[in-house]
């Protein structure tokens, strides 16, 4: 086994024995919100940091998955899972037409940002005047719990420690296939689009075709991760949809090292802990926030994980 | 009906400048130092609270107050430029973050200072000027007029002097420029102050028309954004073009579609420009 892998494995054999130590409801708590934004985290590295696509439709696509699992059960009469399949269905099916008007125009770098960012605000719009569907503003609760197994043997995922155990099984997933994705045919085109996709082009890889997978990908995964986030909160909002989500999302990965499959997860949990690790008002946390936003961007540009590995390599060698 | 017509779209076209002045600081700033700086809309919000700051709780005559705003925001310019963006030229991504990172400080600051309770500023200038049959208040007019001179004397300042040829020569080749005598420090630093002092003027001309609260400059800096690519990047005219283009097609949008889609209109049109023209409307296509 190569040392990352290692390392992953470590870290999830850690969180699966973490709950015989840690008893509190709220630790539990905060860390299911890390791994689900981790996934998300995870996902977006897929587009952004393998395939070099900076998409700010990846909030797009959470608050898609959140609303469009609670549409499916609410008005389809679907089951959680099949709704998170429909709402899985529906978020792949708008990134496919978004992804095809985006890179069959050729729309790189900033511009692509720039058209994703405005779609992504479409859909915002969208879901805070559509009253009738998605309560505007107010956004919906949630009740719907989702549950594991099959018809008679169901296990009810409804209090804190199951719901740590799928947030962390659906974690662990996510860097299976994306893993699974990146070392695979699919995932060298993904690389090579990053680095000249020109060159790529003349090679005969169908950059339009990747491009477009690799999108299409991490918005489903995003999709997921949406509508497990909003029923384990119980609440979805059109903020869900949010630019800032975006950039949120953004800094997760690049403070854990894009490039790397499962770097962005402690970038997620570094974030989503921090705000309750520091015992200030809301003005000072966010002051506090954007300062180490920033230090973290200037002084370790490769990203927390990037950064220790460099280290770790420098002292072996 | 025409009256309404004609009213929304000056009211448009009037915001429309508000966007276009940030906006030549966005293409100035992305052309000359190869970042976004989203930070421009919290120094817009600075002009605003330091302007309605003087003049309303100090006393000082208006104009003064803004100047006096401006310049406390390009000082503070400096420091963000000395500081931090020194550190991300032409690193689009992290230039970003950073400006993130620093929209969370300020925006939080004045926050803790001034507390979310909206602001206001007697208004400098009372009454209205007819005009094709709309009344207009006389101080939108004035704002309107004085910011579409600054851009114009942006343009003259950078096609005459010699700062204006290094910048150009700079944006067509950094390496070129560089090798012919250009201090491209001096020019990107230059630059950057610059713009946020464009964006500081803007937020003292806004709070003399709006109440004002420490989340303006967010909106602002991305309507900005998007006139600056609608125009193309690095066309001067074309900032304040693209501001009164998105400006306007949001106010006769919002008047025959759902007001609250107003956002959108300049969306779709951002979208289509760029789907159709890539490099903007004003700028020379590639």
């Amino acid at each position: 086994m190569t040392r990352p892998r290692l390392l992953t494995v470590a870290a999830i054999a850690v969180a699966v024995m973490l709950p015989l130590v840690v008893k509190s409801d709220l630790t539990l708590t905060i860390l299911v919100f890390s791994f689900l934004l981790a996934m998300l985290a995870v996902s977006f590295n897929l587009i952004f940091g393998f395939t070099g696509q900076l998409s700010m439709f990846h909030a797009a696509a959470y608050g898609i998955g959140a609303y469009a699992t609670h549409i499916g059960m609410r008005d389809l009469g679907l089951a959680f899972w099949p709704a998170v399949g429909f709402a899985m269905a529906l978020v792949t099916v708008l990134s496919a037409i978004i992804g095809t008007i985006c890179f069959r125009f050729r729309l790189k770098a900033f511009y692509f940002a720039v058209v994703t960012l405005a779609f992504a605000e479409m859909a915002r719009l969208v879901a805070a005047n559509w009253h009738g569907v998605t309560n505007g503003t107010l956004g919906l609760t949630l009740t719907a719990k989702p549950s594991i197994g099959w018809p008679g043997h169901a296990i009810a995922i409804d209090n804190t420690l199951a719901w740590y155990y799928l947030s962390l099984t659906a974690l662990a997933m996510t860097i299976v296939v994306c893993s699974r994705c990146v070392h695979s045919w699919m995932g060298r085109c993904f690389v090579a689009i990053r680095l000249n996709d020109a060159l790529g082009d003349a090679l005969g890889i169908d950059i339009f075709r990747y491009k477009l997978l690799s999108f299409c990908i991490a918005n489903a995964i995003a999709a997921i991760a949406g509508a497990l986030y909003a029923h384990f909160l119980g609440y979805v909002d059109p903020s869900f949809l949010s630019v800032d989500q975006s950039l949120a999302i953004v800094a997760m990965v690049l403070l854990g090292g894009k490039g790397r499959v499962a770097a962005p997860v402690v970038g997620a949990i570094f974030l989503t802990l921090l705000p309750h690790l520091i015992h200030f008002n809301a003005e000072v946390r966010a002051i506090i926030y954007g300062s180490i936003l920033i230090l973290v961007i200037l002084l370790l540009p490769k990203g927390i994980v990037g950064t220790a590995a460099e280290w770790s390599r420098r002292r072996h060698a | 009906m025409s009256q309404v017509i004609v009213g929304q779209l000056l009211n448009g076209v009037i915001v429309g400048t508000l966007y276009g002045i940030i906006a030549l600081g966005v293409t100035l700033t992305f052309a000359i130092t190869g970042i976004v700086n989203f930070a421009l809309g919290a120094f817009m919000m600075l002009g605003a609270y330091g302007t309605w700051y003087l003049a309303a709780e100090h006393g000082l005559p208006y104009p003064l107050a803004v100047l006096v705003a401006t310049l406390g925001t390009a000082v503070l310019g400096l420091v963000a430029d000395r500081a931090l963006f020194r550190y991300t030229r032409n690193d689009l991504i992290n230039g970003l973050l950073v400006s993130i990172g620093l929209i969370a400080v300020l925006d939080n600051v004045v926050l803790m200072i001034f507390t979310a309770t909206p602001q206001a500023l007697d208004p400098p200038l009372t009454g209205s000027i007819g005009f094709l049959g709309v009344f207009l208040p006389k101080m939108k007019v004035v704002v309107c007029l004085l910011l579409i001179l600054t851009v114009a004397g942006t343009w003259l300042a950078l096609q005459r002097t010699w700062m204006g040829r290094a910048a150009f020569s700079y944006a067509q080749s950094a390496e070129g420029a560089k090798l012919m005598g250009v201090r491209t420090e001096l020019l990107q630093s230059g630059v950057f102050v610059y713009s946020t002092a464009l964006a500081g003027l803007g937020g003292g001309f806004y709070a003399s028309l709006y109440s004002i609260d420490p989340t303006i400059g967010n909106l602002y800096v991305l309507k900005a954004v998007e006139a600056a690519i609608l125009a193309g990047i690095g066309s001067i005219p074309g900032a304040l073009a693209g501001g009164i283009i998105l400006g306007a097609m949001e106010s006769i949008g919002a008047l025959y579609f759902p007001l609250s889609f107003r956002d959108a209109y300049g969306l779709v049109l951002l979208v289509l420009i760029l789907l159709l023209r890539p490099s903007g409307l004003f700028a020379a296509q590639r």
